[in-house]
């Protein structure tokens, strides 16, 4: 059977900041909502189902912090589930909800979510307990910890430098410069990353993302609704995900089961979606992308992962070439990407946002010009969970 | 229209571990999926997608689907998570094969006993700032609607004994090794209060226990040649709002909004639903009747006799819980997929000693949060809709 296209029609973010004491947490999400409907010019009547995108409970010390969110996103006895895949819940959320128009349950649906990770106290400490109690808890690992072990290996493999790494920053600053929502706005240089403070060698203070606080929300909409009610839309074309194993240790070592330099199971979703899409060739067919890197190492393997470049070589593409850049070959992270925002719960879901905004042509002063197909990536768990999705216009 | 695509159970297991302590739960994940893969006829090569759901709380894990990705086979699959409910699990496979982009799905929930205090654990769901401090917990939380419905309910517990005396006796039968020994009615009327009006004998002790069920859609049925499968013919799910303040806990729209889903895709009608029985939400017997009448099978007013007839007993009207329901066992946040597995099985005629025969359709609703907030309905039948209608 075909899958029926499946529409976004709304759109709302908040403008990313370190904190957000003038909101609680629903009131975060609400913000959200309303954003979203104003696009679409919908109503909360409208909607038939809502998709809640909310990673750890933990972060926000409520266990099953959904339940609150119910009147927020105005679900009181309509169809509402909760995805949580850890970074990658957003993009989880937006298939979550895809799969509900496409398997026509529904016509209309919400999906919504906020994070508040600069009010957690330690996210560190928190996301420590996301590994197994015996073995990989006490090291102690985080993600910080987890992904400059993949620097390394990405250093050792590919001969990509700190230098190559702080390239990475420089970029995606500029292109947050020019994004209202983004939560680090300030430009900087090669030199500034490199005297950031060291947290985790090769990874210092300015190659890691900022902890944000904020919501985000989109609308779906099934084609025939679409078309029935006249809306302007951009269409979800290819949509996949797929994992790798749990344990860090599997992805090491003698007989590792995925080299941590890579992100083998990213490429496995980004493969699925592209094939979902039709698309082939993905440098001569794909415009820009929104590739979830929370440090700025991991953007080079997403690079790769999403096809956009070969095994190794992008580092080098992006010192020579400037491919990644705004204005290059294909731009990678316009709006600045998870390096200049990470509001965790929807930090995904907002890199799907930002590729329909670029498709759409409304992306404002990061537009991509001329872009009609994205692909947008979440990441999940430790390095293990990756969803990708394809949007058109 | 276009042809809907039809979804069936095809496979199914449940573990409960006696010695948890002697198996990690990755291992208990993984004879889960092996036990339903093989109740299936499958393999993890079949499998197309995975949706688990855990509960980060009762797991001592962030992230708690994390741990996994390697025991249910998930390594370079595509896994989802719905901590909401393990319900909801189900409902998000079933829309995944409905898609068309997916034409299996492994589904499976989980609910270690591995907290020291599965109260305190509860507690971290109600807001820091207006019911944290009350203690409020599941039970507690149940309590507050059997108080709700009795203040409206004339003879009310009457038939919440009867029904707690029935499960404990159905579930004596079906499940020997897990369940308590049956009750007789004054015992459970005058045990020890838990929380006012529920004693010690309308609830089961939370339990360790892992379910897992595989679905598939028709035309992979059809190639594989299996036999009988519980086919999907409607789903509902709803909720209602968060603060227990904002509710009439004596009600249960949501329930009503799930049944009205399932009921007009399954071709159901709304004011005589007919079933050949049923398993429904029972952390309470208070749940099970407020259940009966959002399905639709038993008004309020007709629940004091009902329950006195049997109606609902095996071998009544419509049998409810046959398996003895959570009231027997209770796998704390794996109940409401324990149903929609039971309801499944009878339909797929392999529910075991408590098999009632002849069962051509059947209807599951499992029940998850505070006082029921989530509410999901699963119609089943011999047949898929399309050869109904």
């Amino acid at each position: 059977m075909k899958t029926p296209r499946v529409g976004i029609i709304g759109i709302g973010q908040s403008d990313y900041k370190p904190r957000r004491a003038d909101a609680n947490y629903p009131e975060l999400v609400r913000e959200a909502v309303k954003l979203a409907l104003n696009d679409c010019k919908l109503g909360l009547d409208d909607m038939e189902a809502v998709v809640y995108s909310l990673a750890p409970d933990a972060l926000l010390g409520i266990g099953n912090a959904e339940r609150l969110g119910v009147d927020a996103v105005g679900a009181r006895n309509k169809r509402f589930m909760r995805i949580n895949t850890g970074g990658s819940t957003g993009i989880s959320s937006l298939a979550a909800a895809h799969s509900h128009i496409a398997a026509g349950a529904c016509d209309v649906a919400l999906v919504a979510g906020a994070d508040k990770v600069g009010e957690c106290g330690d996210s560190q400490t928190i996301l420590n307990k996301i590994w197994d109690t015996t073995y990989e808890r006490p090291l102690p690992l985080g993600t910080i910890t987890m992904l400059a072990m993949s620097a390394v290996r990405q250093m050792h493999k590919y001969g990509m430098t700190e230098e190559d790494m702080a390239r990475i920053v420089v970029k995606n600053r500029e292109h947050a410069a020019l994004n209202p929502h983004a939560h680090l706005r300030e430009r900087t240089s090669i030199e500034e990353v490199m005297n950031s403070r060291m947290i985790s060698w090769p990874v210092k203070l300015f190659d890691c993302c900022p902890q944000s606080s904020g919501g985000c929300a989109m609308v779906l909409a099934s084609e025939d609704y679409i078309r029935r009610n006249k809306l302007e839309a951009v269409w979800i074309t290819g949509v996949a995900h797929s994992s790798e194993s749990y344990f860090i240790g599997d992805r090491m070592g003698i007989g590792y089961t995925a080299d941590h330099a890579d992100a083998q199971a990213l490429g496995e979703a980004c493969h699925r979606a592209y094939r979902m899409a039709g698309v082939t060739d993905p440098v001569a067919q794909i415009d820009v992308a929104e590739l979830y890197s929370p440090f700025s190492n991991t953007e080079y393997h997403a690079i790769e992962a999403a096809g956009l470049a070969k095994l190794g070589t992008s580092h080098k593409l992006l010192k020579d070439e400037g491919w990644f850049k705004l204005g290059g070959r294909v731009p990678v992270n316009p709006s600045g990407g998870v390096l200049c925002a990470n509001p965790i719960a929807i930090t995904a879901m907002v890199r799907v946002a930002e590729v329909a905004l670029q498709v759409w042509g409304r992306a404002g002063g990061h537009q991509v010009k001329g872009a009609r197909r994205g692909i947008a990536s979440g990441n999940g768990g430790d390095h293990q969970f990756f969803g990708a999705m394809v949007v058109e216009a | 229209m276009p042809t809907r695509t039809q979804v069936g159970v095809i496979g199914s297991a449940v573990l409960a571990p006696r010695n948890p302590e002697r198996a990690s739960l990755e291992e208990a994940q993984h004879a889960a999926t092996h036990a339903a893969l093989r109740d299936a006829g499958l393999t993890i090569e079949d499998i197309d997608g995975i949706v688990v759901a855990g509960c980060d709380q009762l797991d001592g894990r962030a992230i708690t689907i994390m741990m996994s990705s390697g025991s249910v086979g998930g390594v370079g699959r595509d896994i989802m998570s719905t901590p909401s409910s393990a319900e909801h699990a189900f409902v998000l496979g079933a829309l995944r094969v409905r898609s068309g982009m997916y034409r299996t799905q492994l589904i499976m929930a989980w609910s270690p006993l591995e907290v020291d205090d599965v109260s305190a654990t509860q507690r971290l769901g109600t807001d820091p700032y207006f019911h944290r401090p009350l203690p409020l917990d599941d039970l507690s939380s149940h309590a507050l609607q059997a108080n709700a419905l009795e203040a409206r309910v004339p003879g009310l517990r009457e038939a919440a004994v009867a029904v707690t005396e029935k499960n404990r006796r159905q579930g004596s039968r079906a499940y020997p090794d897990y369940s308590p020994a049956p009750l007789q009615s004054k015992l459970i009327a005058g045990g020890r209060m838990l929380r006012w009006p529920i004693t010690e004998g309308m609830v089961a002790p939370p339990a360790y226990a892992l379910v897992a069920l595989v679905i598939a859609d028709g035309d992979f049925i059809a190639e594989r040649k299996i036999a009988d499968p519980a086919w999907v013919r409607g789903m509902g799910w709803a909720t209602e709002p968060g603060f227990l303040g904002d509710r009439d806990l004596a009600t249960l729209p949501s329930l009503r909004s799930a049944t009205e889903q399932a009921y007009r895709e399954a071709g159901i009608d709304l004011q005589r639903p007919q079933f050949d029985l049923a398993e429904v939400a029972d952390a309470t017997p208070y749940q099970e009747l407020v259940a009966l009448e959002g399905l639709g099978l038993c008004p309020r007013s007709q629940w004091v006799e009902a329950s006195r007839r049997g109606d609902f007993a095996a071998g009544g009207r419509t049998p409810v819980n046959l398996s003895g329901g959570a009231l027997s066992f209770n796998p704390v946040y794996c109940t409401g997929l324990m149903r929609i597995r039971e309801a499944a099985n009878q339909v797929r005629g392999c529910a075991g000693t408590h098999q009632q025969p002849k069962v051509r359709t059947a209807v599951a609703h499992g029940a998850s949060g505070f006082a029921m907030q989530y509410n999901t309905v699963v119609v089943f039948g011999r047949e898929p809709l399309e050869q109904v209608q």
